[in-house]
C-alpha cells in the first residue's frame, strides 16, 4: 500500500471526466459538434490514463494499491480515501472503456447535446468513484451520485414512458441504498465502540472485523450482524438486480437512450455485485453461512425466471434487459459460492457481462438509429441485407449464450463449477441442486438468444423499410470490433483478467471464511496470500521499499478454515437449507481445492 | 512413409483454422473481384487445400506414432495456459494417441473428400465463401474436440461443432423452417451439454477432493493424463457416484450422437446442404459421443449399471430409428434415420464394453454413410433438387458412376459378406459389435444382462437395416418406372435448395414508399442504388422437377470422392479387421479395468454368429427386393390414406417428435406469458404501493410528473442536506458521549 497524500493517478482518472464536464458547461450549447468531440476526447484520455494503472499494479498483493488519502472531517473519521485492488482494477478499466464506447455512439445524439455529454461525463466520474472509494460514506456518496445522471438521462432522452421508468429506477435503487447508509452508520458506531476510533474507513472497519474486535462488544451478535448484512445486501440486490426487485431494469433499459443502456448494463449493475464482494463478504463473516442460501436461491430463481420472461418479449431491448437478470444471477451464484473457483468465475462474469451485454445494446442502438423501432415484428431477414452487422451480432450473441472460446463461457463455467462444488459438499448451507438447476439456465439462454437472432436476421427480408438499409459504416464496425476483440480475448486467454484479481479474490474468500485471526486484514501489511491461497505472514517491508516480492515468515493457519475436504458420500444426504450455527464461531469447513495447503493441526 | 515429428500436430490443428480465417476475411472479396467463375475456383481450392494438407500431416504423425512402443503411444503437447487459477488449471494441450489420431484421420480424410465434393455441389451458390467459412471452422473445432487433452478443451470443440452445425443447417436462412431446424439442433444439444458440464464438475470435485491422498499437485484435474490413471482409485467403492458421472457424460453423448430421447434434432438437421449432412451429421460430429465414451472408457468400465443403460438405450434407438426409416420417402430422411440407428449400434458396443468395436463402426460407418449421403446428394443434384424417392426410379441408367458407388455403399451398410472369405466394411464392424454384446458380461443391471438383450435386438435391426436400405436402393436406382415422368405426384415440400425468397411478392405491394426524412447519416441506399441491388439479386425460384427432365451424371469433383469412398467401403473393413489390427492399434493392452473374459472378443460360437449376421443381412435384402422389385408399391404412393397405419405412424416418428416439440413450445410460451404478466402486475403494484405508503415518495412522484427538473434537483439537494444534518447530529452525539 503505497500511500500518496494528495491527488494521484486514481484521482486523476476519477475526476478528469468531472473537469471535462465543467469545461463543457462553459461552452454554449449551439456548438454541438464541439461538445461531441470534446466529450469523446475526454473519455478517450481517461481510458488511456486508466491503462497506466495496469503498468503500476502489482497483482501478487491483495492490498489496496495507489492509495490516496486526504484528511477531511477528522471528527467523523470521514476522509477522502481511494485505492484499488484486483477486484476493482478491472471494473475501473471496464468503466473507462465502456464510457468511450457509449460516448462514441452518442455522436448520433441530436437532442440537447451539451447536457447529454455532461451527463455522460458526470456518470463516469460517479461510477469510477464507486469502484475506487475506500471510505464508506464516500462510497455511498458516489453510489447515490451515479443515480442522478442516469435517471436524468432516462428522463430527458428516454422513450415514451420515460417518466415512469425514471421514477421507478430512482425509487427502487434509492430505497435500497438507504438501508446501506443505515448499515454504514451502524458499522461506524460499532467500530467506535470497539476501538475508540471514529472512522468510516473500510480498511479500519475490516481490520476490526478480522481481529474479531468489532463484533465482540455487540450484544445479540448474530441478530445484529445478520441485520446489517442484509442492510448492505438489499442495496446491492436491488442494484444487481436480482429477483424479485429486478422490475425496474427492463423499464429503465427500454426507455433509456442507447448510451445509457450500455452504461447501465455494462457498469451500473456491476456496482451491486462489486458491493457484495467488497462489503458483504469481508465485513460479516460470521453470518454468511446462515444467509448465503437465500442469496443463492434468489440468484437461481433469477437465472431461470429472467430467461423464461426474456423469451416472450416482443421488444429486443427488453429481451436483453431480462437476459441481464439471468446473467447477473450467475455472478451472484459465483460470488456467494464462497469457493475460489466460483468467486473468480463470478468476478470474471461481471466483466464478461459488461462486454457482451454492452455490445448487444450498442448493436441494438445501431439498428434503432436507423429504423427507430426495436420490435421483432419490424425485422427479419436482415442477414442478407446487412451481412457484417449480422456477423458481429452473431458473435456477440454467442458470447452471451456462453459459447466456449468466448468470454461468456469462462465466467459461467467457473461460477457454476464453484457453486456446484460448494453445493455438493453442502458446507455453505446450500445443496448441489441449486446450481444444478441454475445450470439449466444455460439451455434457456440458448433458447431466447437464438430466437432473438432468428427473428431479427433469418427468414425473408420482407419489410420494404429494411430493404433500404445499408450495412454498418466503417467506424461503427471498428467500434463493435473492439468489443469483439475482448470477447475472444476473454475467452481464449482469460488469464489476463483472472491473474490480477486472484490474490484479492483469495483474500476476500479468507476474510469471509477464516476464523478470527485467520482472516487477512487490509490494514495489516504483513498479511499476504501466497500462490496456493494461504494466508502468510511476510516480513515487514522497509518504508518506501518495493511492495513485493516478499519473504514468507510463516504461514498463518486460519483458525477454522480447514484445508481438507471430505469426498462427497452420496449415501449421506447433503445438508439442505441454511444450517444453524452452533456456538459462536463454529464455521463449517470450506471447500479447499488447493491441495498443497497446510494440513489442519 | 516420412517421419513427421509429433509437434506438427499444431499444424494439423492450425491449417483448418487458417483456412477459416482466410475464407472469412478474403473469400467474399476474392469472388467479388475475380467474378464467380474464377473466384469460386480459387476459394474452393483455398478451402480444400488446408484440410488435405492436414490429412497428409496426420498420416505422417500417425506413422510416427505407430513406431513408438505400444505403451508409450500417448504424447501430450502443451501450447499455453488457458485457464489458470489457484484451484484449477486448464492448459491448452493436445494429446497424440491412437484414439485421437484415428479420429483426426477420419475427420481430415473424409473432410477433404467432402470439401472437394462441395466445391462441385455448391457451385451455383451465391454465398459460396460463407459455406466454406463455416465448413473449415467445423473441421478446426472437431479437431480441437478429438485432440484436446482435457475435458474442457473437448467442450470447446463440442460446442464449437454445435455452432457450426447450427450455422450450416440454417445456411439457407431465408426459409424459416431451416432456421427452426438449426435452433432445434443447438438447443437439444445444449440439453446434453448441461449433462456433460455437470459430469465434468463432479469429476473436478472428486479429483480435487482426493488430490492430497493421491499426491497430485498440479491442479490439472480435467486433463486425461491426470484424470484417467487415477480414475479407479478416485471412484473406488462409490458405485452410485460412478454411475451418476457416467450417465451425466452419457447425456452429453446422447445429445451430440442423437440417441433417444435427444435424437430429435438429427432428422431436422437434413435441412442443411447435403455435404453438411454427409460430413457433420453422418461421418464426424455425431460420432463425438462414441469418441467421448472411448476416451473416458475407464469410467464406464467401472460402472456396469451405467453401461447397461447405455447398451439398452443404444439398442432401443437403433430399433426405433430403423422402424421410422420405413415410413420415410425423402431420401435424405431415410439416411438420417439410418444414421441414428447405426449410432445406436455404436452405443450397444460401448455399453457392452467393446469400445474398439464402437470405434470400428465409427470408422466404417464414416466410409459408407458419407458415401451414401454424397451419392444421395449427387442424385438430388441430378434430379433438379427433388428429394422424394417417389419421383425416382431407374436412375442407374442415367447415373452409372453415382449408382455404382451407391450400390457398393448399400452392400456395405447391409453387412453382406462371403463366408470365410471376404466381407464389406459394415459386415466386420457389425459382427464385432454383435459378438461383443452377445457374449459380454459387463452391461449387467439388476442381474439382467442388458448387453446381451441389446445384442439380440441389434441382430434384428441388422436385418431391418438391410431391408430399408434395399427399399431405398430399389426405389431410386432400379425398376422400370421413371416416376418423375409421371404426372401423378402432387407438388410437395422440398428441402435442399428450396430457399425461394418470397420478397418479390411483398415488394410490389409496398412499393409506394412513404416520404422519408433526409438521410443525414447515410444510413440508407438511394433509390438508384436500390434499383441496382434489386437487379443484382438472384431470383432463384424453385421449380418442380419437369416430366421431361433428363438426369445427367455429375462432374468429376463430385464423383471422385464417391469413388474413393466406394473403395474404402469395400476394403476398409477387411483391412482394419484382418489380424485384429484395429483393436491392437486402439487398445494394445486391452481395457484398464475389465478382464478379457468379461468382454470377450467373440463368442465361442463365432461361426454361428457369422452365419446369423450374414443371414440377417441376406433376409433383409431379399425382403426388400421382394417388396420393391416392381417399383413403388401402390400402398406407398402419394395418397397417405392408402398407407398401412403402421407406416403412417412411422412416417410421423410415432408422434414422439411432435409431442415433445409442441409440448415444450406451448408449455414454454404459456409459462413465459404467465410470468411476464405477473412481472408487469408485480411492478406496478410495488411502485404504487410504495408511493402510496410513504408521503415522501408520493410527493416526489407528483413532482416528477410535473416534469420540472429544477424541483427534482432541489429535492435531491434537500435530501442530501437532510442526510448530512443527520450525520452531523450523530457525530455530535457521539463526540459528546
Amino acid at each position: 500500500m503505497e500511500t500518496t497524500t494528495g491527488f494521484g493517478l486514481l484521482s486523476l482518472v476519477t475526476f478528469l471526466p468531472l473537469i471535462g464536464a465543467i469545461l463543457l458547461m462553459c461552452i454554449p450549447q449551439q456548438f454541438e459538434k464541439f461538445h461531441k468531440v470534446m466529450a469523446m476526447s475526454i473519455t478517450i484520455a481517461t481510458f488511456i490514463i486508466s491503462l497506466q494503472i495496469l503498468n503500476v499494479f502489482e497483482s501478487r498483493s491483495f492490498h489496496f494499491q495507489l492509495v490516496e488519502f486526504i484528511p477531511w472531517i477528522k471528527q467523523w473519521g470521514l476522509h477522502y480515501r481511494v485505492g484499488i485492488d484486483g477486484i476493482s482494477l478491472w471494473l475501473v478499466l471496464l468503466t473507462t472503456f465502456l464510457t468511450v464506447v457509449a460516448t462514441t455512439f452518442s455522436l448520433y445524439v441530436n437532442k440537447r447535446v451539451k447536457a447529454y455529454m455532461i451527463m455522460l461525463l458526470l456518470l463516469e466520474t460517479s461510477m469510477l468513484g464507486v469502484f475506487v472509494s475506500l471510505d464508506l460514506i464516500l462510497f455511498y456518496a458516489f453510489f447515490e451520485a451515479s443515480l442522478i445522471p442516469m435517471a436524468l438521462m432516462i428522463w430527458i432522452w428516454g422513450g415514451e414512458r420515460r417518466n415512469y421508468a425514471a421514477i421507478k429506477f430512482f425509487i427502487f435503487t434509492f430505497v435500497g441504498s438507504i438501508f446501506m447508509l443505515i448499515g454504514m452508520i451502524a458499522l461506524f458506531l460499532l467500530h467506535k465502540d470497539a476501538t475508540g476510533i471514529a472512522s468510516f474507513s473500510l480498511i479500519d472497519i475490516q481490520d476490526a472485523v478480522a481481529t474479531g474486535k468489532l463484533w465482540e462488544g455487540a450484544e445479540n451478535l448474530h441478530a445484529l450482524q445478520g441485520l446489517l448484512f442484509w442492510a448492505f445486501a438489499v442495496a446491492f440486490i436491488v442494484k444487481c438486480p436480482m429477483f424479485p426487485v429486478h422490475t425496474w431494469l427492463p423499464d429503465a433499459h427500454v426507455e433509456a437512450p442507447t448510451a445509457g443502456s450500455i452504461i447501465l448494463a455494462g457498469v451500473l449493475l456491476k456496482m451491486g455485485t462489486y458491493g457484495m464482494l467488497r462489503f458483504c463478504l469481508p465485513l460479516f463473516p460470521d453470518v454468511l453461512p446462515n444467509n448465503v442460501f437465500w442469496l443463492m436461491l434468489l440468484a437461481t430463481i433469477g437465472i431461470i425466471y429472467g430467461a423464461i420472461v426474456a423469451a416472450v418479449q416482443p421488444d429486443v431491448k427488453k429481451l436483453v434487459a431480462y437476459s441481464s437478470v439471468a446473467h447477473m444471477g450467475f455472478v451472484v451464484l459465483g460470488i456467494f459460492s464462497l469457493s475460489h473457483t466460483g468467486m473468480q468465475g463470478g468476478a470474471m462474469q461481471q466483466l464478461n457481462h459488461g462486454i457482451s451485454t454492452g455490445a448487444l445494446f450498442l448493436l441494438i442502438g445501431l439498428i434503432y438509429e436507423r429504423r427507430h423501432t426495436r420490435m421483432f415484428k419490424d425485422f427479419g431477414g436482415l442477414k442478407s441485407q446487412m451481412p457484417i452487422f449480422s456477423a458481429l451480432f452473431l458473435i456477440i450473441m454467442l458470447s452471451s449464450v456462453g459459447l466456449p472460446g468466448t468470454n461468456g463461457f469462462i465466467g459461467e463455467f467457473l461460477a457454476l463449477m464453484g457453486a456446484f462444488e460448494s453445493g455438493f459438499s453442502g458446507v455453505m448451507g446450500f445443496s448441489w441442486w441449486l446450481p444444478a438447476i441454475a445450470a439449466t439456465g444455460v439451455i434457456l439462454a440458448a433458447v431466447y438468444l437464438l430466437w432473438m437472432f432468428q427473428k431479427m436476421f433469418y427468414g425473408s427480408n420482407s419489410n420494404p423499410e429494411n430493404k433500404r438499409l445499408k450495412d454498418l459504416k466503417p467506424w461503427e464496425i471498428a467500434l463493435v470490433g473492439t468489443l469483439v476483440v475482448f470477447v475472444f480475448w476473454g475467452g481464449l486467454y482469460p488469464n489476463t483478467f483472472l491473474k490480477p484479481m486472484e490474490s484479492s479474490i483469495a483474500a476476500t474468500r479468507l476474510m469471509a471464511l477464516g476464523g478470527v485471526n485467520g482472516r487477512p486484514s487490509w490494514k495489516n501489511l504483513n498479511h499476504e496470500v501466497d500462490p496456493k491461497g494461504n494466508l502468510v505472514q511476510v516480513s515487514p517491508r522497509a518504508p518506501g521499499g518495493s511492495l513485493l516480492p516478499y519473504t514468507v515468515e510463516r504461514i498463518v493457519t486460519p483458525a477454522q478454515l480447514h484445508h481438507r475436504y471430505d469426498p462427497p458420500d452420496m449415501d449421506r444426504v447433503p445438508r439442505q437449507g441454511p444450517p444453524q450455527i452452533q456456538g459462536n464461531r463454529d464455521l463449517p469447513p470450506a471447500v479447499a481445492l488447493n491441495s498443497g495447503g497446510p494440513s489442519t493441526p | 512413409m516420412p517421419n513427421v515429428p509429433l509437434e506438427m500436430i499444431w499444424w494439423v490443428l492450425g491449417l483448418p483454422l487458417i483456412g477459416f480465417l482466410l475464407q472469412a476475411f478474403l473469400g467474399k472479396k476474392i469472388i467479388d473481384t475475380l467474378g464467380h467463375r474464377y473466384g469460386k475456383k480459387i476459394v474452393g481450392t483455398m478451402a480444400v487445400l488446408p484440410i488435405a494438407a492436414a490429412f497428409l500431416l496426420g498420416i505422417g504423425i500417425t506413422a510416427n506414432l505407430a513406431q513408438f512402443p505400444p505403451g508409450e503411444r500417448n504424447v501430450v503437447l502443451t501450447l499455453f495456459s488457458w485457464i489458470e487459477i489457484m484451484s484449477i488449471k486448464i492448459p491448452f494441450e493436445v494429446v497424440v494417441d491412437p484414439l485421437s489420431m484415428t479420429m483426426v484421420l477420419i475427420i481430415t480424410g473424409i473432410g477433404s473428400l467432402i470439401h472437394l465434393y462441395a466445391t462441385g455441389y455448391m457451385g451455383d451458390e451465391k454465398d459460396y465463401s460463407r459455406f466454406f467459412t463455416y465448413l473449415n471452422l467445423f473441421i478446426a473445432c472437431m479437431l480441437i474436440l478429438v485432440l484436446g487433452n482435457n475435458l474442457a478443451l473437448l467442450f470447446i470443440g463440442w460446442e464449437g461443432v454445435g455452432v457450426c452445425s447450427y450455422l450450416l443447417i440454417g445456411f439457407w436462412f431465408k426459409d424459416l423452417n431451416n432456421s427452426r431446424a438449426a435452433n432445434k439442433a443447438f438447443i437439444v444439444n445444449r440439453i446434453g451439454d448441461v449433462g456433460l458440464t455437470l459430469g465434468m464438475f463432479i469429476l473436478v470435485l472428486m479429483m480435487a477432493g482426493n488430490a492430497e491422498r493421491l499426491g497430485l499437485t498440479d491442479g490439472r484435474w480435467l486433463s486425461y493424463d491426470v484424470l484417467l490413471p487415477n480414475m479407479v482409485e478416485v471412484f473406488k467403492d462409490q458405485p452410485f457416484l460412478t454411475a451418476t458421472v457416467a450417465l451425466l457424460l452419457f447425456v452429453g453423448a446422447c445429445g451430440k450422437s442423437a440417441q433417444f430421447p435427444l435424437y430429435l434434432w438429427l432428422p431436422d438437421a437434413m435441412a442443411g446442404p447435403t455435404p453438411v449432412s454427409a460430413l457433420i451429421h453422418a461421418a464426424t460430429m455425431v460420432t463425438a459421443g462414441v469418441f467421448l465414451l472411448n476416451r473416458m472408457s475407464v469410467l464406464f468400465e467401472l460402472s456396469p449399471f451405467a453401461s447397461a443403460i447405455i447398451a439398452i438405450i443404444g439398442a432401443f434407438t437403433a430399433l426405433f430409428a430403423a422402424l421410422i426409416a420405413f415410413g420415410q420417402t425423402d431420401i435424405k430422411k431415410v439416411l438420417a434415420y439410418s444414421t441414428v440407428s447405426q449410432l445406436g449400434f455404436m452405443f450397444i458396443a460401448c455399453g457392452a464394453g467393446a469400445y474398439w468395436a464402437g470405434m470400428f463402426h465409427v470408422t466404417t460407418h464414416a466410409f459408407f454413410k458419407a458415401l451414401l449421403f454424397l451419392g444421395a446428394g449427387a442424385v438430388i443434384y441430378a434430379m433438379a433438387h427433388e428429394q422424394d424417392m417417389r419421383k425416382y426410379g431407374n436412375l442407374l441408367k442415367y447415373l452409372p458412376i453415382t449408382g455404382a458407388c451407391m450400390l457398393v455403399a448399400w452392400v456395405a451398410i447391409s453387412g453382406l459378406a462371403v463366408p470365410f472369405l471376404f466381407g464389406f466394411a459394415g459386415f466386420y464392424s457389425k459382427e464385432t459389435i454383435l459378438g461383443g454384446a452377445l457374449a459380454g458380461q459387463h452391461a449387467i443391471a439388476g442381474g439382467i444382462n442388458l448387453g446381451m438383450i441389446a445384442g439380440w435386438v441389434g441382430l434384428l435391426v441388422a436385418m431391418l437395416t438391410a431391408f430399408y436400405m434395399t427399399r431405398m436402393t430399389w426405389m431410386t436406382f432400379f425398376g422400370k418406372q421413371e416416376r418423375w415422368r409421371l404426372a401423378d405426384g402432387p407438388s410437395h415440400d422440398h428441402g435442399d435448395s428450396h430457399h425461394a425468397d418470397h420478397e418479390a411478392h411483398d415488394e410490389n405491394a409496398h412499393h409506394a414508399h412513404e416520404d422519408h426524412g433526409p438521410d443525414v447519416h447515410g444510413f440508407f441506399y438511394t433509390e438508384a442504388e436500390m434499383a441496382r441491388r434489386a437487379e443484382l439479386e438472384e431470383h432463384d425460384h424453385h421449380h418442380d422437377i419437369e416430366p421431361t427432365h433428363e438426369p445427367k451424371e455429375v462432374g468429376p469433383a463430385m464423383w471422385i470422392p464417391l469413388a474413393v469412398l466406394g473403395v474404402l467401403s469395400v476394403i476398409g473393413g477387411w483391412f482394419l479387421y484382418s489380424g485384429d489390427r484395429f483393436k491392437k492399434w486402439l487398445y494394445p493392452n486391452g481395457l484398464t479395468v475389465l478382464p478379457p473374459e468379461v468382454v470377450p472378443k467373440y463368442p465361442e460360437w463365432e461361426t454361428l454368429l457369422m452365419f446369423l449376421s450374414i443371414g440377417a443381412a441376406l433376409a433383409g435384402v431379399l425382403l426388400g427386393w421382394h417388396f420393391y422389385k416392381k417399383g413403388l408399391p401402390e400402398r406407398e404412393g402419394w395418397d397417405l390414406a392408402k398407407w398401412h397405419p403402421f407406416r403412417r405412424a412411422a412416417a410421423n416418428q410415432f408422434h414422439y417428435d411432435q409431442k415433445m416439440v409442441d409440448g415444450s413450445l406451448k408449455g414454454g410460451a404459456q409459462l413465459g406469458e404467465m410470468l411476464n404478466r405477473t412481472d408487469k402486475g408485480f411492478i406496478d403494484g410495488m411502485v404504487n404501493g410504495i408511493a402510496w405508503l410513504t408521503g415522501l415518495f408520493g410527493n416526489l412522484l407528483k413532482r416528477f410528473q410535473t416534469g420540472n427538473v429544477r424541483w427534482y434537483a432541489a429535492m435531491m439537494l434537500l435530501g442530501g442536506i437532510g442526510v448530512l444534518g443527520y450525520l452531523w447530529w450523530v457525530a455530535l452525539k457521539l463526540g459528546g458521549a
